[in-house]
């Protein structure tokens, strides 16, 4: 069973893995001073809107925090013109679907900050439609 | 048909006819000066849309501008100001656009468009377009700028792109360290093809800030064929959305 289980954490990780490397990097200024490389952060929960913008695209996560408190989690993503080009439209992802990011949390203290993530599914599947 | 019309129909004739004439020397004169250049010089052909993003150029790697190598000697005036530097006030986060010699390194796409009298740098990044003036044209009060006023003439296999006039930017030296850039600053770009690569080497003085000059040399791939510079459009509201997660330095 903790074979199954660590092939299946392992096949996570190489998904998860495409996922994130087929996105976009962010602008080439420093995310340091908004985010914190040293820490992760992990957002679960339903998507309430997806801006396809520039300079940077955002994602809104209706979740929790650790806490178990309701939040808006804030997950910035590279700008629509670098996407767009990596296949991503406006309708990747659609207000309602359920999701999970991993990545640097924001700096400041009452923000749900998150950058440079790991999209999956909440299971951990792709998703790309 | 009076007298009164037919001398007036004459004079607009006149009038047409040395305007024509004026016209036609001025064009003659221009072909003239181009043709000139291009017998001393051979033109590069830059032309196309090339791709500068992260399967180019690493994002954030050690090739960047600036490394420990080649950053820029500041004097005390721009480490003064690179002290009180607040990241929260950085233009960008208004949509104010990247200029020279940051935009060059931004990683997009951008497209060279070469005309007789002038090369057209445009870039993805914040819808920035730059005129290269190849005639010989000089700078006027009013040609200050945030891109600053570019002229440019050909040498050997290279094109060289010089830049002035630029207004005071408080990140002008580029668009992460907190330095600025003054009125003063010039910017010299050597643009050159390497097999299908295209390359150039930015040198950059600002007597107002830096003790001597710095540069650095980056490169492009073409982009995919048939592709177009898409619309940047950027959102001032999705810019600033970030600003409120970092720690203010100032309260």
């Amino acid at each position: 069973m903790k074979r199954l289980l660590w092939i299946s954490s392992l096949v996570a990780v190489v998904v998860v893995g495409f996922v994130f490397t087929s996105l976009p990097a962010v602008a080439h200024h420093s995310s340091a001073p908004f985010y914190d490389p040293t820490k992760s952060v992990e957002a679960i929960g339903v998507v309430e809107r997806f801006v396809f913008r520039n300079p940077h695209s955002f994602l809104f996560i209706d979740g929790e925090n650790a806490d178990g408190e309701a939040v808006e989690w804030e997950v910035e993503l590279g700008a629509a013109v670098s996407m767009r080009r990596a296949g991503w439209t406006p309708e990747t992802i659609r207000a309602g679907d359920s999701i999970r990011a991993v990545g640097q949390p924001s700096r400041a203290p009452g923000t749900y900050g998150i950058c440079c993530s790991r999209i999956t599914r909440p299971d951990g599947s792709s998703i790309r439609r | 048909m009076s007298d009164t019309d037919i001398r007036g129909s004459s004079r607009r004739l006149i009038c047409l006819a040395t305007t024509a004439a004026l016209l036609a020397a001025a064009f003659q004169g221009a072909v003239t000066q181009v043709g000139a250049q291009t017998a001393e010089a051979e033109i590069a052909d830059l032309v196309g849309v090339w791709d500068g993003g992260p399967r180019v150029r690493r994002v954030n790697g050690p090739n960047m501008p600036w490394t420990p190598e080649n950053f820029p000697v500041l004097n005390e005036r721009a480490l003064a100001f690179q002290q009180v530097f607040d990241e929260a006030i950085a233009p960008k986060y208004d949509c104010v656009p990247s200029a020279s010699p940051a935009i060059q390194y931004d990683p997009y796409f951008m497209e060279f468009v070469q005309w007789p009298d002038r090369v057209l740098i445009r870039y993805e990044k914040d819808d920035q377009l730059r005129t290269v003036w190849m005639d010989g044209r000089e700078p006027t009060l009013a040609d200050y700028s945030i891109q600053g006023f570019s002229v440019g003439r050909y040498e050997g296999d290279a094109l060289i792109v010089e830049t002035s006039h630029f207004v005071f930017d408080i990140t002008g030296f580029d668009d992460y360290n907190g330095i600025p850039s003054s009125q003063l600053k010039t910017v010299t770009e050597r643009y050159w093809r390497d097999g299908e690569e295209l390359r150039m080497t930015l040198t950059l003085e600002d007597p107002l800030f830096l003790r001597e000059p710095a540069s650095y040399t980056t490169r492009w791939l073409p982009a995919p064929e048939d592709y177009r510079l898409a619309p940047y459009e950027c959102d001032p509201e999705e810019a600033r959305r970030s600003v409120k997660f970092m720690i203010p330095k100032y309260r």
